[in-house]
């Protein structure tokens, strides 16, 4: 809870200000293959999030989409470049830095779910709710994406978008400035991804968090403020939305 | 076939990530393996050694003690039916006066034939010559007294022999299968400072002991597939005028028989508790190989869809036990050759031996790996079968996410009041209940094992105490040369600084029951001694009764007698009478067996009056001194016990037997203890690797994930404990039941601090294995659990 000083101004967390949540400068990761050969998976990356915005990562597979959300969420060290999280420098934190930021920040909903199996979706969104600061309470988040009539069932007793979802609530209960999602539909079918999609929708809205979706799929792309283009771990271009379309329109 | 090679090597790979692993349970298995090539090895080696000295030194079969026969009877003896050797001597003993020794030093001498060669019981020499045939003076001494003293040949000694002071010339050192133990008469320890055995002419020693033209000891050798029995019968009938005690065999032989029940309790210790090593070893091997076969699922599944057979595909992980087994058995010969060879010199010092080499029981270790490697076989098979036997595609998936149901425990509502993470830990031991059972006996057998040592240390200071302190009260035993009369009684009695006496008198008997006979002596005592105590089990005085026998437990035993029942007791000294008599009660006795009666009734069953054999002292330890002086003056006195240095020399020499064993099995037994948490740990980390990375990328810090992971391993630890003590405690019993003998029983005492040592082992290795995985942890790969279902 002391580390909440580490990251004031939560409370602005309504309405834009103009100031970017995330700001990235020149950021490379570089992967050594013994001792000749180097991969850049990320080859200097300028990005400015903003509160509130929902941006999604469109790239091909190895553009660096995952190198690059990782390295947001503080997940994974950049080899070159600064990034700042409000005034905070994320480039250069240490461990514990790092994991106060994810703990208290953070929300991530990853492809494979990554939920405990020997808990219920109650209780794996307890497990958050209980190391965080302000949370709301599992039900209230569960409620939030449509799993009350779920929250006793063990993961292996839910569907793949079912547990996706779980997973959403977990991201959210914590009620984090920045929702991280990769390729949170990437596992499922048109209608359960739908769903889970709108999860995230509903929470960037009601809940004013940063959402920004990794995905292979350029339809999801039209319910983003912002559709950030990687390729060989460079943006290539950012696309702003007119206007958003509502998840429960698309279809693929 | 490339195939299967690629995969040897990536599980070579796998298996250099399961290093530590692999060290712990080679470390376990070798503990095991050295504990048997060590214990075995002893047990081979002792047999071997004493089947050939026995062999070569022609010790005898059979043995006759007697009061006086002439040796014109030797013709009769040597014709009697098995008999291939006779040989006569005398026997007698003497009390020695060594410059700077106070305490009285006392021996037994035998005659050496004028005609030499030995027929029977040769000596081995170990310096210098026997006696010169002819020669009045030349003694041979035993090699335990010579090199406690540092006697030499040519060295001189003085001493009295039947009531008058002689001087003798050193000749020689020699051995004897008769003596490889070097004790008094009905002694368990050597006590080579106040006891030897010497030897000299027979001419020379016959007049000295009044047994000119007579003899009063007897050695035959049988001819082979001779019937001992008729061989014994003969020779009590042509004995029985000549005062003969009983004729016994070689399994009767005072030190043949310390020998044989050392060799007993070597065996004692040399199965159960490395079969309990090995035991946690297979366990151990088999909880990581199936927690590996369990991370291969997709391989198998691939070696399957390319046509492998299960059984080759088993084959293939078994052979990774193998790297374990071969570590272990390869750091087993080393160490349990050097520990074996160790002992062996440690056994040099208290028997004497002419040789004694370290002989390796390779059968014996064969079997333990096969009996281990069986075991190991049995617990991966079950595995490997589940994973072959999946059909290919199926495998070819992860495995699915278990299936969970709320845990027992919770349904009792315990749920609410602990958090998910506990949760977490209490559903994962629930639902795989066998491998959380098998983990906890592991741990709990990690508690046992150091509970033996430790029992072995308390049994032996409760020995101690309930021996000498409770029981035998008296400072000094006076043993008279012949049994005198009351003035005899009373000149003890008398000595300088005697504040008590309490008379004994010892007669040589042979008690019979059914078929069963038992040679030995019994012991008349006073109605309630004071001195020498007879106790019951509990510590608790027991008076004798006014006629029957009170026994030590261990003898009842032997002898199938209870309370009540009838025993017959034919006395060999005096008029010889024979008596029908009954068992009243049992004494509590740990060292040797011992029968008694009350001494009147005893006089009264001889015939006599107020004749004693002896008597127990209690001496003012301010005129120590004077009475030391006092007694070495009196020629009746035999011999004189000092009970505080035979106390001394148990402490020395059991610290000094024991001490080494105790060191190993400890150091074993952390080895051990270490060892199954530390692989518990591991694969509990291999199996919550996934969940505590992705508790990490949700922002729980190190700390709290190890905590996760540490809570489920400490709840296992703690209900092991407890029934890991307990385990302990039966695993003392056993071996401390198959190691005790008619020489030596081990009380099973196992006191507070050694319950706490064995706990606090247990508690101090999960602390360390604790330390090991939290660090494991704080290097867990968050990214790489992301990028795939498990
Ligand atoms: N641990 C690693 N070691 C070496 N190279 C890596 C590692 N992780 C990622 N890479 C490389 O970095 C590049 C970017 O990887 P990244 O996972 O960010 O791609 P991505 O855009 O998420 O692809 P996908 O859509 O397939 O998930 C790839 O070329 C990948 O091979
Ligand atoms: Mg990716």
């Amino acid at each position: 809870m002391e580390n909440r000083e580490f990251f004031p101004g939560r409370e602005s967390g309504e309405g834009r200000t103009g100031t970017p949540l995330f700001r990235a400068s020149s950021i490379t990761k570089i992967y050594h293959q013994g001792t000749q050969t180097e991969v850049r998976a990320l080859d200097g990356v300028d990005l400015e999030l903003f509160d509130g915005e929902l941006a999604v990562l469109l790239g091909a597979s190895g553009s660096g989409k995952s190198t690059l959300l990782n390295i947001l969420g503080g997940l994974d060290i950049p080899t070159g470049g600064r990034l700042f999280y409000r005034e905070d420098e994320l480039t250069g934190a240490d461990e514990d830095l790092l994991t106060a930021f994810r703990r208290d920040s953070v929300g991530f909903v990853f492809q494979f779910y990554n939920l405990i199996p020997s808990l219920t979706a109650r209780e794996n969104v307890a497990l958050v709710t209980e190391i965080a600061p302000d949370p709301m309470t599992p039900e209230e988040a569960l409620e939030l994406v449509g799993l009350e009539d779920r929250m006793d069932h063990f993961p292996s007793q839910l569907s793949g978008g079912q547990q996706q979802r779980v997973a959403i609530a977990r991201a959210i209960a914590k009620r984090p400035e920045v929702l991280l999602c990769d390729e949170p539909t990437g596992a499922l079918d048109v209608t359960t991804g739908i769903t889970v999609l709108e999860a995230v929708e509903k929470v960037n809205r009601e809940l004013g968090t940063l959402a920004v979706v990794i995905t292979h799929n350029a339809a999801i792309a039209s319910m983003a403020d912002r559709v950030i283009f990687l390729s060989g771990g460079k943006i290539t271009s950012i696309r702003g939305n007119e206007r958003r379309m509502p998840a429960r329109s698309l279809s693929w | 076939m490339s195939v299967m090679r690629a995969l040897d090597r990536k599980l070579l790979r796998d298996l250099s990530g399961m290093k530590g692993q692999m060290t712990a349970i080679a470390l376990v298995m070798a503990c095991g393996l050295s504990m048997m090539i060590m214990a075995r090895g002893l047990v081979v080696s002792l047999e071997e050694t004493e089947r050939r000295y026995y062999g070569t030194s022609r010790f005898a079969d059979v043995f006759c003690e007697l009061k006086r026969a002439p040796l014109s009877l030797e013709s009769s003896l040597a014709a009697l039916p098995g008999v291939a050797a006779a040989e006569t001597r005398a026997r007698g003993v003497l009390t020695l006066d060594i410059p700077g020794m106070r305490e009285p030093v006392d021996g037994m001498i035998f005659s050496l034939p004028e005609d030499r060669p030995q027929r029977l019981n040769l000596l081995h020499l170990k310096a210098g010559r026997l006696p010169a045939p002819g020669s009045r003076d030349e003694i041979a001494v035993s090699s335990g007294f010579a090199g406690a003293h540092g006697f030499v040949p040519g060295d001189e000694l003085a001493g009295t022999v039947y009531g008058v002071r002689r001087r003798f010339r050193i000749t020689g050192i020699a051995m004897s299968p008769e003596f490889i133990y070097e004790t008094r008469a009905g002694e368990m320890l050597p006590d080579p400072r106040r006891f030897g055995v010497f030897w000299m002419n027979s001419g020379e020693l016959s007049r000295a002991l009044g047994l000119e033209g007579a003899f009063n000891s007897l050695s035959v050798r049988l001819s082979p597939g001779a019937d001992g029995d008729e061989t014994k019968a003969g020779i009590d009938r042509l004995l029985e005028p000549y005062g003969g005690l009983t004729a016994y065999d070689r399994g009767d032989h005072p030190s043949a028989k310390l020998m044989r029940d050392e060799i007993r309790q070597l065996k004692g210790f040399s199965v159960a508790f490395p079969a309990v090593f090995l035991a946690v070893a297979a366990f151990m091997t088999s909880a990581a190989l199936t927690r590996l076969v369990k991370l291969q699922r997709q391989q198998i599944a691939q070696l399957k869809a390319f046509g492998y057979s299960p059984f080759s595909v088993g084959a293939h992980f078994l052979k990774f036990a193998l790297v374990p087994a071969v570590a272990a058995t390869l750091l087993s010969l080393t160490f349990g050759m050097w520990a074996g060879r160790a002992f062996v010199s440690l056994y040099h010092r208290f028997f004497q031996l002419p040789y004694l080499e370290f002989i390796p029981d390779w059968g014996a270790l064969a079997a333990g790996i096969a009996a281990t490697a069986a075991a190991v076989v049995l617990g991966v098979l079950s595995a490997v079968r589940r994973a072959a036997s999946l059909p290919p595609a199926e495998a070819m998936r992860p495995e699915p996410p278990a299936d969970f149901s709320p845990s027992r425990l919770e349904k009792m509502g315990i749920h609410r009041l602990v958090p998910p993470s506990f949760r977490m830990a209490l559903r994962n031991l629930e639902r795989r209940p066998w491998q959380a059972f098998f983990t906890a006996l592991g741990l709990s057998l990690a508690a046992a094992i150091p509970v033996l040592p430790g029992a072995m240390a308390d049994g032996v200071d409760y020995l101690m105490e309930f021996q000498w302190s409770l029981a035998q009260r008296q400072d000094a035993t006076a043993a008279l040369l012949e049994p005198g009369g009351p003035d005899a009684f009373s000149s003890l009695e008398r000595l300088p600084g005697v504040l008590s006496a309490e008379p004994f008198r010892a007669v040589p008997v042979v008690l019979r029951t059914g078929h069963r006979k038992w040679r030995t002596a019994v012991t008349g005592l006073p109605r309630n001694p004071e001195l020498n105590r007879l106790l019951d089990r509990d510590g608790r005085e027991i008076s004798l009764p006014p006629a029957g026998l009170v026994m030590s437990e261990k003898l009842a035993d032997i002898l199938e007698l209870s309370p009540g029942d009838g025993v017959t007791a034919e006395v060999r000294e005096g008029r010889r009478p024979v008596v029908r008599t009954v068992l009243s009660g049992t004494v509590s006795d740990y060292a040797g067996v011992a029968v008694y009666m009350e001494i009147d009734a005893l006089r009264k069953l001889l015939g006599e009056q107020g004749t004693v054999s002896g008597a127990y002292l209690a001496v003012d330890s301010l005129r120590w001194n004077d009475f030391l002086a006092e007694v070495k003056k009196t020629p009746r006195i035999a011999s004189v016990g000092s009970t505080a240095a035979v106390l001394e020399n148990f402490r020395r020499t059991t610290a000094e037997m024991m001490g080494m064993s105790q060191a190993v099995y400890y150091v074993f037994s952390i080895i051990v203890s270490f060892g199954v948490i530390y692989n518990g740990a591991r694969i509990a980390l291999s199996e919550r690797g996934r969940d505590l990375a992705t508790l990490r990328v949700l922002g729980f810090t190190k700390r709290e994930v190890s905590g996760i992971l540490v809570l489920e391993l400490a709840l296992l630890t703690l209900a092991a404990v407890g029934p890991g003590l307990v385990l302990g405690r039966w695993l003392t019993e056993a071996v401390m039941e198959s190691a005790g003998s008619e020489t030596m029983r081990f009380p099973v005492i196992i006191t507070g601090r050694t319950y706490v040592m064995a706990a606090v082992t247990v508690l101090f290795s999960s602390l360390f294995s604790f330390a090991v995985v939290t660090r494991r942890i704080a290097s867990l790969d968050l990214l790489g659990v992301l990028k795939s279902g498990e």
